[in-house]
């Protein structure tokens, strides 16, 4: 009999559950770039280069391009970054989260993520960049 | 629009009244989010299901948003939101129990969601910060919500039979209630409107009255003419009563506490 293996998937540190319960990760993670070798000259942009490679976990664009990230601030190995959902129960707030603070302090010159959840101006399909419409024109899918 | 309001010199029965405010919003939000979950399995098409289900999820992710607005005035909304006897919960009356039918359901989604809609669009632009920053994306969504039950009424009212006299009655139960609540101008709720919180008692009663006028006018209602419940609670802005025990439970996650995620 072949015994099934599941792989184990540590609990992440900024999920906020409770020990007994895990959550998932999203996909995209494949995609990601190994860790830069050297701290970019502007961190600010850096970051943004970062959060470039973070997919929208139902639709296969970036956060920036899906227009989810309202702002990033850099200071003394912190990344503060201000994002919105697209609905006010998205589902894949958790991922998101978890998706973010994951590939950003993957990052030796970033030391810890601050999320701050803004809901001003409010999210709509006009915040989709050229970018963004294109892929998603690719895949079928107007916006 | 007047000055924003300073929370941090916020105290007494202004504080109390804006906690009052938040609370029944937020609870209106979570109960009606149930009523609509009620009606998933059991809507008048699978897509009009989905429809029911999509509000819930709406309805549940505005009263996340409106309970952690309590934070900013230094409370923890995890016990409000799940520690709560079901007699504390300020949700509007119209929501206290099940809709014994779609017409009920369908009254629900353009006249009790109509009128939680009009005291937020007076709140998000008066002069508290928080509503001014998340109730617009609410509103936003709350415009889907008003589609589909416009659409619903009308094809109800048009329907005649049963359906119109369901329609009918439902409509003439729920709007004294909702009148009330739309414009309460007891001493609480005129501390809010002195700090710029929400517009005037008229005004709100204004909006909502035209919001409403052209749909309970299908089946035979003059708006004008009703007249709102006499009867209030001023502990918790609201008229007398309280959601049934199963609905209480339901919105406090009595059976998931193991797996409460905050």
């Amino acid at each position: 009999m072949t015994t099934l293996s599941l792989p184990v998937v540590e609990r992440r540190r900024h999920a906020g559950l409770p020990p007994a319960v895990t959550s998932h990760m999203s996909g995209g993670r494949d995609q990601w770039s190994p860790p830069l070798k050297e701290a970019p000259v502007d961190t600010v942009q850096g970051t943004w280069d970062l959060l470039q490679e973070v997919l929208d976990p139902e639709i296969p664009i970036s956060l920036p391009e899906l227009g989810l990230i309202y702002g990033v601030e850099f200071d003394d190995g912190v990344a503060r970054i201000e994002l919105t959902f697209t609905a006010t129960a998205c589902p894949c707030m958790e991922f998101i989260r978890e998706d973010i603070t994951d590939r950003l302090e993957s990052e030796h010159w970033i030391d810890s993520v601050e999320l701050t959840e803004v809901w001003s101006p409010p999210w709509t399909s006009d915040r989709i960049t050229p970018e963004g419409r294109a892929k998603l024109k690719k895949l079928g899918v107007s916006a | 629009m007047s000055e924003p309001l300073n929370i941090s010199t916020l105290e007494g029965a202004r504080r109390d009244a804006l906690i009052r405010l938040i609370i029944t919003l937020a609870d209106s939000k979570r109960i009606l989010g149930i009523r609509y979950s009620d009606w998933t399995l059991g809507a008048p098409s699978i897509e009009t299901g989905v429809s029911t289900s999509s509000m819930t999820q709406d309805e549940w992710g505005h009263a996340r948003l409106l309970y952690a607005m309590l934070k900013k005035l230094g409370i923890d909304p995890a016990p409000v939101e799940h520690d709560r006897p079901g007699e504390e919960f300020a949700s509007i009356a119209a929501l206290d129990h099940e809709q014994p039918d779609w017409a009920g359901l369908v009254v629900l989604m353009t006249l009790a969601d109509g009128a939680v809609s009009t005291v937020l669009r007076s709140f998000a632009t008066g002069t508290f910060d928080l509503a001014q920053n998340r109730v617009p994306k609410m509103l936003a969504e709350e415009e889907f919500h008003a589609s589909l039950g416009s659409a619903w009424y009308r094809r109800l009212a048009a329907t005649g039979g049963e359906a119109r006299q369901l329609l009918t009655s439902s409509t003439e139960a729920m709007l004294p209630g909702l009148l009330a609540w739309v414009g309460a101008d007891d001493d609480a709720a005129r501390l809010m409107v002195d700090a710029g919180v929400i517009g005037p008692a008229s005004e709100r009663l204004t909006a909502f009255r035209d919001l409403v006028r052209d749909f309970v006018a299908l089946v035979g209602v003059d708006i004008d003419s009703v007249e709102a419940s006499a009867d209030w609670d001023e502990a918790r802005g609201r008229t007398p009563g309280r959601p049934d025990e199963e609905a209480c439970q339901r919105a406090r996650g009595d059976l998931n506490r193991a797996l409460l995620v905050e």
